[in-house]
């Protein structure tokens, strides 16, 4: 792999003695890359991405960002001198300036107006150059604080929650936008979200993170298919949890025997269990109850309620005439299964 | 200027410290009532104060009750109804009148009690034309009505901007619950808009029980004239500053009231997404009534006064040179309003670092907001006269020679009574206007490449400079009116246009009286038309501008 556009090493930040934000944070950004960092709220993303920033100083650890230390040994490199561009969770749009010079403020020379014009009107909003903030609405705000972050032309975009403000619709379009024109300016992209659907939709690469560390990255794929715990598990989705030993390379759960070949007999692990692992079969006399269903419209979602009483939540394709009561047999999909080393 | 609050503490470092100037600015502001404070309680028991509490101070205290309650009453009936109407009608004038109705603020209320009581007394215009049924106005309720006359902007602009602000929702439930419009409003809109009306007429009760001018014009005995008389007649600085302590924590417990009803409502106010309320229309004869309603208060407060003045002053003309009082007033008022401005400022951008020093500061200083000017002006005096106290052997073992007397440092000691009156006022306004400048502006700022300095230049400056203008220019016009504090502490012959006009009025030479308060309310109502508008454009540009 080429060399890491941003590093960052053991960052930790504490703001007073109860709530560390940052525990030892790692994490490395490829050129070119968007990731996207997905984390519960509390869990530090946002104190990150403020952290690469220079809004927000590291107590210790190190971020280098290409081949310069910003913060580490020695003082910190201030914010202006980082070339990082960032857009805000509010969008942070200066009220007193109108959409271009809003995008201007970054910039320098004689041609400054005509380049923040461009990018208005890569934005398509170069009919608003000329709209004060108030004037605009959220989607527009939130395309005229990203056109500003990129017209300097940054090493590194940071983005802090840029479509928690907008209605679901919006929210879908303004993504595929902000994409492509991250793409479209080559930009290496940190996306903060805490909707695990958004960030597969984004990244090319996630980052998970989890009380203040960084608990797993990899690609969409990966990260989905082999999470590392039960707690990178649920932030990508349902998923239940059985603790049990391993015997014979396997672990025996409610749901039938899992295979495990990877570890030792007698060690403690998790099982993830995903609902679309389990296949439901109808059947008279079968071994799990349907204790609840819900259509979520293509899919049916049901909780299972097992002999052991322990409850499973499964989904099938609809239409399904399955209704609360009913008995059912189920087949383990082992693809979306997973066993890792058990947490408690 | 240092860009605190991105927590980037080498910038901070870098930059100038507002935290030492905010704690200059409590110092200012506090000490003159803690030397009060120490004065009154370590002070001989002298006999006048004695005879006083026996005698006079029952006197005061209802006639302080009485005026400030009186001026409560009308300020709150007046600037309620006001602030609805502007805030939830339409009708013809709304715009205009929005920021018109806060001008009588400009008008000292000494002003319009010479007027009203020279038009109502026996013999006046309004006596004859009335064949002396319109009552003469005067004593504590005559005072009462001109405190509300003039002071009712205060209330007005803090209800127009809570009804402004209302989320419709509560009402509409209300609506839909089964209430009428009527008991709606009852219910809901003015409940909520509670707290705002409580801190308006805070501040009109404690204008009024700071006021000197008007009650001693028309005869209503309250402390304040107690304070004076105690200083100005008995001599007597323990006394003074006994009456003084009384008057402040008279003035702690309104805002005690004040804060205690506001912290309960906080609770209240519903977080999220406001819908405004629709506007009623108001058409017809209806809008006419509106306009009507709006146009009483400027004539009671300003056209009539001015009016009469106006006449008395064409009619009587005088010799008086006003030159000389006119230049001192301004430069008291200039002079303190640019210090309180960057005290203000200063406690604003201390008060973002959130530390300890900071916060402990700007509520010091805060306490200037109960500070009546008498009491400043006793404080002062007591400063000084300790000083010179402790100064004056150590000189004359030095030097041989008599100490310089401390009392005659003038202007100087002026200006400190004004500030540590009237600095507290500088203090909220310039929080609210940097309240606008979010951490996140500074730090989408300093990622765009702008450093802290040019942080402060090319955000910070434009969005602080109208709301700092304003704070300033309310507290020229405030020093510009401003009397017992000048009265006490103003140097030998060195007269304000305040003092000019009080002196003739005090001697029934009205006609003299005039130009003087003519002059310092045409001079206030330049920079009240700045505040007005400022005031009135940011409510109306909605809240994210």
């Amino acid at each position: 792999m080429s060399t890491p556009i941003l590093t960052i090493r053991g960052a930790r930040r504490r703001y007073n003695a109860d709530t560390p934000a940052l525990q030892g944070a790692d994490l490395e950004l490829q050129s070119g890359t968007i990731t996207a960092l997905l984390g519960p709220s509390g869990s530090g993303k946002s104190t990150l991405l403020r952290a690469i920033a220079g809004l927000e100083p590291l107590d210790s650890g190190e971020i280098i960002g290409g081949a310069q230390s910003w913060n580490g040994p020695g003082p910190a490199v201030p914010p202006e001198k980082r070339r990082v561009g960032m857009v805000f969770q509010d969008y942070a749009l200066f009220p007193h300036l109108n959409a271009i010079a809003n995008v201007a403020f970054g910039l320098n020379g004689s041609d400054k107006k005509k380049r923040a014009l461009a990018q208005l009107e890569a934005a398509e909003l170069g009919h608003k150059a000329n709209a004060y903030p108030h004037e605009l609405s959220g989607g527009e705000q939130q395309r005229v604080a990203l056109a500003r972050a990129l017209a300097p032309n940054p090493a590194i975009v940071l983005l802090d929650e840029p479509f928690s403000g907008l209605d679901r619709r919006l929210r879908s379009e303004l993504r595929a936008r902000t994409i492509a024109s991250l793409k479209a300016a080559g930009a290496t992209a940190l996306i903060v979200t805490h909707d695990a659907e958004e960030a597969m939709a984004v990244a090319d690469q996630l980052a998970l993170m989890g009380g203040g560390r960084i608990i797993q990255t990899g690609t969409p794929d990966e990260v989905w298919m082999n999470p590392a715990s039960a707690a990178a598990a649920r932030l990508l989705g349902d998923v239940d949890v059985y603790t049990g030993q391993i015997a014979n390379g396997q672990v025996s759960t409610p749901l039938g025997d899992v295979p495990a070949p990877d570890f030792k007999p007698g060690q403690l692990v998790d099982v993830l269990v995903r609902p679309a692992a389990i296949s439901v079969i109808p059947a008279d006399d079968g071994a799990y109850a349907v204790t609840q269903r819900r259509s979520t419209g293509a899919e049916l979602a049901m909780t299972l309620k097992a002999a052991d009483g322990s409850n499973w939540r499964a989904s099938t394709p609809a239409p399904c005439d399955l209704n609360a009561g009913d008995r059912v047999n189920i087949k383990l999909n082992q693809t979306f299964v997973t066993v890792t080393n058990s947490a408690g | 200027m240092a860009v605190t609050g991105t927590a980037a503490p080498r910038a901070a470092q870098k930059g100038f410290n507002a935290t030492s100037l905010a704690v200059v600015a409590a110092l200012i502001c506090a000490a003159p009532i803690l030397a009060v404070a120490w004065i009154a309680l370590t002070g001989d028991t002298g006999d006048y104060l004695a005879h006083l509490a026996q005698t006079r101070l029952p006197t005061y205290l209802t006639h302080s009750a009485y005026v400030a309650g009186v001026a409560a009453l009308g300020t709150g009936l007046l600037g309620t109804s006001l602030g609805w109407l502007i805030a939830r009608t339409q009708f013809p004038g709304r715009e205009f009148l929005g920021w018109v109705l806060i001008l009588p603020l400009a008008v000292p209320a000494y002003v319009a009690a010479y007027a009203w009581l020279d038009l109502s007394t026996a013999g006046g215009p309004l006596y004859t034309a009335t064949n002396g049924l319109f009552p003469t106005i005067r004593g504590s309720w005559g005072a009462g009505l001109m405190f509300s006359f003039v002071l009712y902007p205060y209330v007005y602009l803090l209800a127009r901007d809570a009804f402004a602000s209302q989320s419709a929702d509560a009402y509409d439930a209300a609506r839909t619950l089964g209430s009428p419009p009527w008991h709606a409003f009852m219910h809901t809109a003015l409940p909520m808009a509670r707290p705002a009306i409580a801190a308006g007429l805070a501040l009109v009760m404690m204008e009024s029980l700071a006021d000197y001018g008007t009650v001693s014009h028309l005869g209503a005995p309250t402390l304040s004239i107690g304070l004076v008389r105690a200083w100005s007649g008995a001599g007597s600085l323990v006394d003074a500053a006994r009456l003084s302590l009384v008057l402040v924590v008279v003035a702690l417990l309104i805002f005690g009231l004040e804060r205690a009803q506001r912290r309960r409502a906080r609770s209240v106010t519903a977080s999220g997404k406001t819908r405004p309320a629709q506007r009623f229309v108001l058409r017809g004869w209806k809008g006419i009534a509106a306009l009507s309603f709006c146009l009483l208060p400027l004539a009671l407060g300003m056209f009539i006064p001015l009016g009469r003045l106006a006449y008395l002053a064409l009619s009587e003309p005088s010799t008086t040179n006003l030159l000389d009082a006119s230049l001192n007033s301004l430069t008291l008022a200039i002079t303190a309003a640019i210090i309180a401005a960057a005290l203000g400022l200063s406690t604003a951008y201390a008060l973002r670092s959130k530390g300890i020093i900071a916060t402990m500061s700007a509520r010091a200083a805060g306490l200037g907001y109960a500070v009546p000017g008498a009491v400043a002006a006793v404080g002062v005096i007591a400063i000084l006269s300790g000083t010179q106290q402790i100064l004056d052997p150590i000189w004359r073992d030095l030097t041989g020679a008599v100490f310089p007397i401390l009392l005659t440092g003038g202007a100087a000691a002026l200006i400190f009574a004004y500030l540590s009156r009237f600095a507290a006022a500088a203090i909220g306004p310039a929080e609210s206007a940097l309240s606008r400048v979010t951490p996140a502006l500074d730090g989408a700022a300093r990622t765009l490449g702008a450093t802290p300095l040019q942080t402060a230049r090319r955000v910070h400056w434009p969005l602080i400079v109208g709301g700092l203008t304003s704070a300033g220019l309310l507290v020229f016009v405030e020093v510009l009116k401003e009397l017992p504090a000048t009265m006490i502490l103003r140097p030998f012959n060195y007269d304000t246009l305040a003092v000019i006009a009080h002196s003739y009025a005090a001697d029934e030479r009205l006609g003299e009286a005039a130009m003087p308060s003519i002059l310092i309310t045409l001079v206030a109502l330049l920079p009240m038309v700045f505040v007005a508008r400022y005031l009135s454009s940011r409510s109306a540009g909605g809240q994210d501008r």
